[in-house]
């Protein structure tokens, strides 16, 4: 204990003797630490916001009319909002097996519902409350009572309080719940209600509209959400919809969750790369730096040498010189990234949750073993850098070393 | 006592080897004082330095107090110069971020083989000793040369060594501080009883030494 806080100390007095320098390679270190930090939690933020945003919708497959625009993430989480609809009891016609719920929704996208403003975007949606199972497991705060005829569910986006009352085509709805933040647009902008309560709407829309939507006539639907049973294939249910049902789309939620998360996940291999070579290159240049530090201190270390001091002990000085240094710059340098975080949350993440793509940060645990793994990662750059020179050193005579030769 | 036998060391240069020690049979008894004597380049350094471990021989031996120094493994060997060696440079030799106590504790603690408060206590005697009692905590930049090469002379008793190394330790001094610093060294040799063996080109400290080295061109003069 004595031996390493007597190196500790000397180590430290080694990085304030050379300000300038120790400066200069801390703040190497900051910023490519800094880069990792922001890198890494970003990268980590959107693949959790992705994660969380499609692994919770439930669906495996949605059935939408042939002609109906797709939107990945709406697709994904519920029926895109267009004119195109199905008949209501499409499926049960259909006799297809390998479904497990199929939960049908109509959404109706709006300006006129005079919710939030004059001319306001609104996606009103109507499920089914018996077969739900991509709404009504993403709520994360609702009243102390069950829901009752009147009330509404809101997306996360928006702001209004649970027990306000809400005015759509001048019929009053009490907010009985908010779902959770899930990244996906219509979900975070929609307002959820039973379809019974959507098509109790249609006069007041028609009065307001001067028609009735195709997917508010009583036996349409926008499309349908489906569950595989257990031990159905997807690729199975899909050809049997496909082949039983005619003019219509089968979207492959999983596939597609696949094919984002594998751009998703080429994206993170660049990165990781990106963050392999930074670290190597850092490495690199601790080493040369340390090679010259260390050349320049070989007569003392050849004193210590001389003195009594054995190899372990000069490399373990040298080694905790470079990772106080190094380590210290990750510590700058996650500093310094919270700070470019908080930068990314007041523009390009604000940005995003206005226009309806909430951001999901990672969460405050993981976010500080990302920084602890920085901070370490930068002493071991410093460690890794420092002990070839450190070592080549330690193995001179001491006499070598004073004499300059080491 | 001390005993080398065939010593010799040979560096390679880029116009090839040259020897600096040829061969050098030597034999020291206990508690005696030693001049090494010699022109400039004539080895007087390199046998030095072999003969406390600082440089490995191209070949022989060396035997201190029956040790074969040279066969010891890396961590026998630093623990050798940490315990039985006292070297005193030709130069300035302690670190300038320490103050000067802690540059005399430094071999003791490095080797921690007395608690902390016991090695600065004998720090504090051996500064005191060597007129330095009001100079514990200053820095090396800020003690004259004769105080540095003081606080040099503490630290390398701080282990009680057996032998102590002096390789013209008042070489840069004036012939006043010279003169204290050899009074110095000798009586650690008297009064401790410690081995010294010094390497000087002063003939008049030569000619107290109970036994005389003389080297020339890499070899001991018969």
């Amino acid at each position: 204990m004595l031996q390493h806080w007597l190196l500790g100390s000397l180590a430290l007095q080694n990085i304030g003797r050379r300000k300038a320098r120790a400066s200069l390679l801390i703040a190497a270190v900051a910023i490519s630490s800094a880069i990792v930090f922001t890198g890494v939690v970003m990268m980590r933020s959107i693949e959790t916001s992705m994660a969380v945003g499609f692994s919770r919708l439930g669906a495996d497959l949605m059935v939408v009319p042939q002609n109906a625009l797709t939107n990945i993430t709406a697709a994904l989480l519920t029926a895109e909002p267009t004119g195109e609809v199905l008949d209501a009891d499409l499926l049960d016609q259909a006799h297809i097996t390998g479904i497990g719920r199929a939960a049908p929704q109509r959404v109706f996208r709006t300006e006129q519902s005079e919710f939030g403003g004059q001319g306001e975007s609104v996606d009103l949606i109507g499920y089914d409350p018996g077969n739900d199972f991509t709404i009504q497991p993403w709520i994360n705060e609702r009243l102390g009572r069950p829901m009752q005829p009147g009330d509404v569910i809101l997306g996360a986006a928006r702001d209004v309080p649970l027990g306000s009352e809400i005015a759509l085509f001048g019929k009053p709805f009490r907010v009985y719940a908010k779902l959770g933040r899930t990244g996906a647009g219509t979900h975070e902008r929609g307002i959820f209600m039973p379809s019974a309560e959507l098509l109790a709407l249609v006069p007041a829309i028609r009065e307001q509209t001067r028609k009735t939507p195709p997917m508010l006539e009583p036996r349409k639907v926008s499309g349908f959400l489906i569950e595989l049973t257990p031990g159905a294939t997807e690729l199975q249910v899909r050809f049997a919809l496909l082949s039983h049902l005619s003019g219509t789309k089968v979207v492959a939620g999983g596939s597609l969750l696949t094919g984002i998360r594998q751009g998703v996940t080429a994206l993170l291999g660049g990165a990781i790369s990106l963050v392999s070579m930074m670290f190597a290159s850092t490495a690199l240049m601790v080493s040369v730096l340390f090679s010259a530090i260390v050349t320049e201190r070989r007569s003392e270390l050849g004193l210590l040498k001389a003195i009594g001091a054995k190899r372990s002990q000069i490399v373990g000085m040298v080694l905790i010189e470079a990772i106080v240094a190094t380590g210290g710059g990750g510590l700058c340098g996650v500093v310094f990234g919270m700070l470019l975080l908080r930068l990314f949350e007041r523009s390009l993440v604000y940005y995003l949750t206005e226009i309806g793509v909430p951001f999901l940060w990672l969460d405050r645990m993981d976010t500080v073993l990302v920084a602890a793994a920085c901070i370490l990662g930068a002493g071991l750059i410093g460690a890794i850098g420092a002990l070839t020179p450190a070592w080549r050193a330690s193995r001179h005579d001491p006499y070598d070393l004073i004499r300059g030769e080491g | 006592m001390l005993s080398c036998r065939g010593l010799r060391k040979t560096y390679q240069t880029d116009r090839g080897p040259v020897d600096a020690v040829r061969g050098a049979d030597l034999d020291v008894a206990a508690r005696h004082y030693v001049a090494v004597i010699g022109r400039s380049g004539s080895g007087k350094s390199s046998l030095m330095a072999m003969i406390g471990g600082l440089s490995q021989p191209s070949a022989g031996s060396i035997l201190i107090d029956g040790a074969d120094i040279w066969s010891l493994n890396d961590n026998a060997m630093a623990q050798f110069r940490n315990r039985r060696i006292g070297y005193i440079f030709q130069f300035a030799s302690l670190l300038p971020t320490l103050r000067a106590i802690d540059n005399v504790a430094l071999p003791a603690l490095l080797d921690r083989h007395s608690g902390t408060a016991d090695t600065y206590n004998r720090a504090a005697q051996l500064l005191t000793e060597v007129g330095l009692g009001s100079h514990f905590d200053a820095y090396p930049s800020e003690m004259s040369a004769g105080e540095q090469r003081r606080t040099v002379i503490a630290r390398a008793l701080i282990n009680d060594p057996i032998l102590l190394l002096a390789d013209e330790p008042t070489s840069d001094l004036d012939v006043e501080t010279e003169s204290e610093i050899m009074a110095l060294l000798l009586n650690v040799n008297h009064e401790r009883g410690t081995t010294l063996i010094l390497v000087t080109h002063n003939l008049a400290l030569a000619s107290e030494a109970e036994q005389v080295v003389q080297i020339a061109d890499g070899a001991i003069v018969p």
